[in-house]
């Protein structure tokens, strides 16, 4: 258990580093283009710790995290649409819809594992987004509905979605060493051994779930905030793929895996722009590659080249525990 | 009539569904995971019939034969590459392998789907039908020409493929493999040898399943996505891991389909196969044939 | 199992050092190439449209021919002595990936104006970032009445707009004879359904005896059998399709194959321009004999001299008939190129006063933008339009039997059955 909180603290005085580094971005960059990149930057980010918390602290492999952010979106998008409220009123109307669904889901899907935990959640991600794409009285339909932008200014929409970045980082810093996040960890290493140990299971699953939705609702409706525009692209499936890959890349079941993750595949989505029309092509191939070949990540990447290099004496106990775990 | 007509229309649609299902079940009975590329093995048996029967002129027979052979060819490809893996390398890669194969096969579909773009372009390619018949009149109850001679081949491949599966020689491997593949090579079979026929055999039966419809659906790079949807719920429904259920789960769905299209929603008709895979999920998670728990 | 390898080593200052710097000065080296734009060098002008899924590809690609040929003949004299450049991007047709397309454009090219777009959606993105760059935005194919109520001075529109195409729909129809019912299907989109609901009000107020219905219909779905089914029992006198491929080809083709088109008691309308798709004939058969289609663009209309030029330029090169989109987007560049001319410099204050006021011939009619608020805002009023019923498997767009066009009575006698 220490060796876990120690490996937590570290990685999270990391990601505040990164964040810190972040923050100074507007000092230096003032293309309104290139800040648009770090909020989205920062918008993918958020789910994929959020989406991490479910799959690589608790060992649910859910599909539907862009449905939750979708759910956020048209939340504070209809809300606005068809009431007039601010984005003060609206964002907290999304926030507690997407909590009180994400509750409602976990609930259900805690008897179910693997493929079966994926297919009911990507069943559910679709239906979200049929209904959000032909409902058309509520939500306009398939191209989307307009939400007033939450300040014109885009520093100001910087650093409010990076406030949100940090507070959900620090928060699940929190979680993760108190008893709630030893739990989680626990249920995900072995369920029935958890149980046994007097671990309310399902209980503990619910809240993930619903911490989870919660964080992905409250990003997407501030995404939209600064977007514009609510669609039913928010949660398609690609998007889905989107996180995952992000916190893959980044090292899943890490702190700071899915923060790097979510920039680096947002700023390579962008960057592989200059190969013209083939940007979502080299991207899909990235994605294979990275999967096949670096399997933990660039957290576990760094942290293995910083081990060959200076820590001999460290890794080996590190491969010991490993083994002996499986 | 009408009730009658639906059934027909429905049943039709879920032999192209079972083709589809089929093989996903295959894929999962060996391996466990879910296989996320399975509608561009669709989209790929799509192109190859319009491209080859439309562009080239040839004959429809071999314009469907090569759709299965590229489809099966793409699928053993892939098989090789990134799905050998799972089963080869086991220590580090038994841990995360659910993530490993959405991801991969994931990032797999999105590849193809824009490779497809990018190559063939975004022109939606329209094949010729299997018939000059336009259209087959019993009574009141009318159905398209095409449709109906593809679904009839379509439901005698099916048999083929259950009768290869459950009789055959290879058919008793990849059931033997499915149910304990460390026991399975204890007793002589090759395991990477069956894995690559189950690739081979899905990817044929998903191309041939696209081939058939692109006279209705036309090929278009993305073509092959609600379908591959459509086969996880077909899966669950039968119970995973289980052909005839596949089979009777795609003619199910067809048919609920067409009913809840014409009396409760057209918008909707995509929408209702998730609904029942939730059902079927929480009422019922072994599927209407699956023998497994539902703790994998 | 267990996934959690303790790490080893305080190796935090370093990593995220290294992590924290990487990130800076990727973001820095990028801040820093600001453009700069020459001013005798070419005049860029950005275009951004689908070239890639989920997005209209199809669309896209005309639009940008359409844009390759306009400027092609616009530097044969050039503005202002200058070239025009086009720098295109990829909106894949989703409003995130347009609006920072159109930033990427402004930002990182300098782009003197934009133009190109031709999906609502992401046109209600990008007009938000031309408006706060003040940079004028030719909405090349937004059909969506919301574009122009959002009111800005930035956006002109040179096409058709919904309500405009629900009333020329519903001006031919009330002329045909023996008409009773009607079926309309739309795409779950603002433009299928504005349009549907659009074309009902025409009717209750100018033909109130016709029995109207619209259903919704889903563009990503690939079978439409059940609501074929219906149609057929219903047997209603005219059905028509407000949808874009290819969702709208599959409809069309089942409707076929069910015998309902082409037949003496159903007639077709489509209303969503596709007969000028390049893959039309590829893809649709005999349900488009007898159909009636809306159009933008009929060789029976009269070209201006420009847009002779566009359409032989069109047939030499991509050895086709060009679609309206083609005319559109010729006309999207002429416009800002006159703009340019006018204003004499590319000021964006100095373009948009001179587009305000413009009188231009373009490829087919004279441009003028109308200055009143709400849906009309800065858009063509009198975008000429046209509707056609072809009458052959395969027919050339030339041989299609012209049925009406705004002030010309429908021409019953030509219109088989």
């Amino acid at each position: 258990m220490n060796a876990s909180h120690l490996r937590t603290r570290r990685e999270f005085l990391v990601s505040l580093v990164f964040l810190a580094a972040v923050a100074a971005v507007p000092l230096f960059v003032t293309s309104g283009y290139l800040l648009g990149i770090v909020i989205v930057a920062m918008y993918y980010a958020l789910l994929a710790i959020a989406w991490n918390l479910l799959a690589g602290y608790t060992g649910q492999f859910s599909l539907a995290p862009t449905a939750f952010a979708m759910i956020g979106a048209y939340g504070t998008g209809m809300a606005s649409y068809h009431f007039g409220l601010p984005p003060a009123v609206g964002v907290p109307i999304a926030i507690l819809v997407s909590a009180v669904i994400g509750m409602g889901l976990g609930r259900i899907v805690v008897p179910l594992r693997g493929p079966y935990l994926a297919l009911t959640t990507i069943a559910f991600a679709e239906i979200v987004r049929h209904v959000a794409r032909n409902a058309h009285e509520y939500t306009r339909g398939d191209f989307g509905m307009s939400v007033p932008l939450i300040s014109s200014d885009r520093v100001m929409a910087f650093y409010l979605m990076l406030a949100l970045l940090v507070a959900v980082q620090v928060g699940l810093y929190f979680l993760l060493r108190s008893h709630a996040g030893l739990y989680l960890q626990a249920i995900r290493d072995d369920e029935t051994a958890a149980a046994g140990r007097g671990i309310n299971v399902i209980f503990w699953k619910t809240v993930a779930f619903t911490v989870s939705g919660a964080i992905c609702g409250f990003a997407g409706a501030m995404y939209v905030h600064f977007s514009g525009l609510a669609s039913p692209d928010i949660g398609h499936i690609f998007e889905t793929g989107l996180v995952l890959a992000s916190v893959v890349i980044g090292g899943i079941g890490t702190m700071i895996g899915p923060l790097v993750g979510g920039f680096i595949v947002q700023f390579a989505a962008e960057g592989f722009r200059e190969f013209g029309l083939r940007h979502m092509l080299v991207f899909a191939a990235m994605v294979i590659l990275f999967v096949r070949f670096f399997r933990q990540g660039l957290w576990g990447l760094v942290k293995n080249a910083w081990d060959r290099l200076f820590g001999q004496g460290a890794a080996r106990p590190a491969r010991q525990v490993k083994e002996a775990g499986e | 009539m009408m009730t009658l007509e639906l059934i027909l229309q429905g049943l039709v649609m879920g032999v192209f569904y079972a083709m589809m299902g089929i093989g996903l079940t295959l894929i999962f009975g060996i391996l466990k995971v879910v296989y996320f590329a399975h509608g561009e093995s669709f989209m790929v048996g799509a192109y190859t019939y319009a491209l080859i029967a439309a562009l080239l002129g040839l004959p429809l027979p071999i314009a469907l034969a090569s759709a299965v052979v590229v489809g099966a060819l793409l699928a053993v490809i892939v098989e090789r590459l990134l799905i050998r893996p799972l089963y080869e390398k086991f220590g580090d890669w038994q841990q995360m392998r659910d993530e490993y194969a959405i991801i991969v096969t994931f990032g797999l579909s999105l590849f193809l789907i824009n490779a497809a773009n990018q190559f063939l372009g975004p022109y939606p390619y329209h094949g010729p039908a299997l018939t000059d018949i336009a259209r087959f009149q019993f009574g009141d109850i009318i159905i398209g020409g095409h449709r109906l001679v593809a679904g009839l081949l379509g439901l005698l491949i099916l048999g083929g493929a259950l009768w290869f599966i459950q009789r055959s020689f290879w058919g008793k491997q990849i059931r033997a493999v499915a149910q304990n593949r460390f026991g399975a090579s204890i007793a002589g079979i090759d395991t990477r040898r069956v894995s690559a026929l189950v690739f081979m055999l899905s990817g044929g039966l998903a191309a041939l399943s696209g081939a058939l419809l692109v006279p209705l659906f036309h090929a278009q790079p993305d073509v092959g996505m609600v379908p591959a949807l459509k086969s996880f719920v077909i899966v669950v429904l039968g119970g995973m891991g289980s052909p005839i259920g596949a089979i009777i789960g795609g003619l199910i769905l067809g048919v609920l389909e067409s009913f809840g299209a014409f009396y409760v929603s057209y918008a909707y008709r995509d929408t209702f196969a998730f609904v029942i895979l939730i059902a079927v999920l929480l009422l019922r998670p072994q599927g209407l044939f699956g023998e497994r728990a539902r703790e994998v | 199992m267990k996934r959690v390898s303790p790490v080893a080593g305080a190796l935090m200052p370093t990593t995220s050092k290294r992590i924290a710097g990487i990130a800076a000065a990727a973001l820095l080296t990028a801040g820093l190439a600001s453009p700069v734009a020459a001013e005798d060098g070419p005049i860029p002008i950005g275009l951004s449209l689908t070239q890639s899924p989920p997005g209209a590809v199809i669309q896209g690609e005309e639009v940008l021919r359409g844009h390759l040929i306009a400027r092609d003949i616009i530097n044969e004299e050039g503005v202002l002595d200058r070239e025009i450049e086009l720098h295109v991007q990829d909106s894949q047709g989703i409003p995130e990936r347009g609006r920072s397309a159109v930033e990427r454009l402004i930002e990182r090219v300098g782009v003197v104006a934009l133009s190109g777009q031709h999906q609502s959606s992401v046109c209600l993105a990008e007009i938000d970032v031309a408006n706060r760059h003040n940079i004028p935005y030719m909405n090349t194919n937004c059909w969506s009445d919301d574009v122009r109520a959002a009111g800005y001075p930035q956006v002109f529109n040179p096409n058709i707009y919904n309500s405009r195409v629900a009333e020329a729909m519903g001006e031919a129809i009330a002329q045909l004879e023996g008409i009773e019912s009607i079926h309309a299907l739309a795409e779950n989109t603002d433009w299928g359904i504005g349009q549907a609901e659009e074309l009902g009000k025409y009717l209750a107020e100018h033909a109130p005896d016709i029995a109207y219905r619209h259903d919704l219909l889903d563009r990503e779905a690939e079978d439409f059998t059940p609501v074929v089914q219906r149609i057929r029992s219903d047997q209603p006198d005219m059905v028509v399709a407000i949808m874009l491929p290819p969702a709208a080809y599959i409809l069309m083709n089942q409707l076929a194959e069910q015998g309902v088109v082409p037949s003496d008691d159903t007639w077709l309308f489509e209303g969503g321009g596709l007969f000028s798709y390049p893959d039309f004939w590829d893809n649709v058969r005999d349900s488009a004999v007898n159909t009636i289609f809306f159009d933008l663009y009929h060789p029976e209309m009269p070209l201006s001299a420009f847009g002779e030029r566009v359409r032989d330029e069109y047939v030499e090169r991509y050895d086709g008939t060009p679609s309206r989109l083609v005319f559109q987007a010729a006309d999207s560049l002429l416009l800002i190129a006159e703009a340019i001319r006018i204003a004499g410099s590319t000021d964006g204050d100095a373009m948009i006063e001179a587009l305000q006021g413009i009188e231009l011939e373009g490829s087919r009619g004279v441009i003028t933008f109308s200055d009143e608020p709400g849906v009309l805002y800065q858009q063509w009023v009198d975008t000429p339009y046209v509707t056609f019923q072809v009458t052959e498997l395969d027919q050339a767009l030339e041989d299609t039997v012209f049925v009406s066009a705004p002030g010309v009575e429908v021409n019953i006698e030509a219109l088989a059955r």
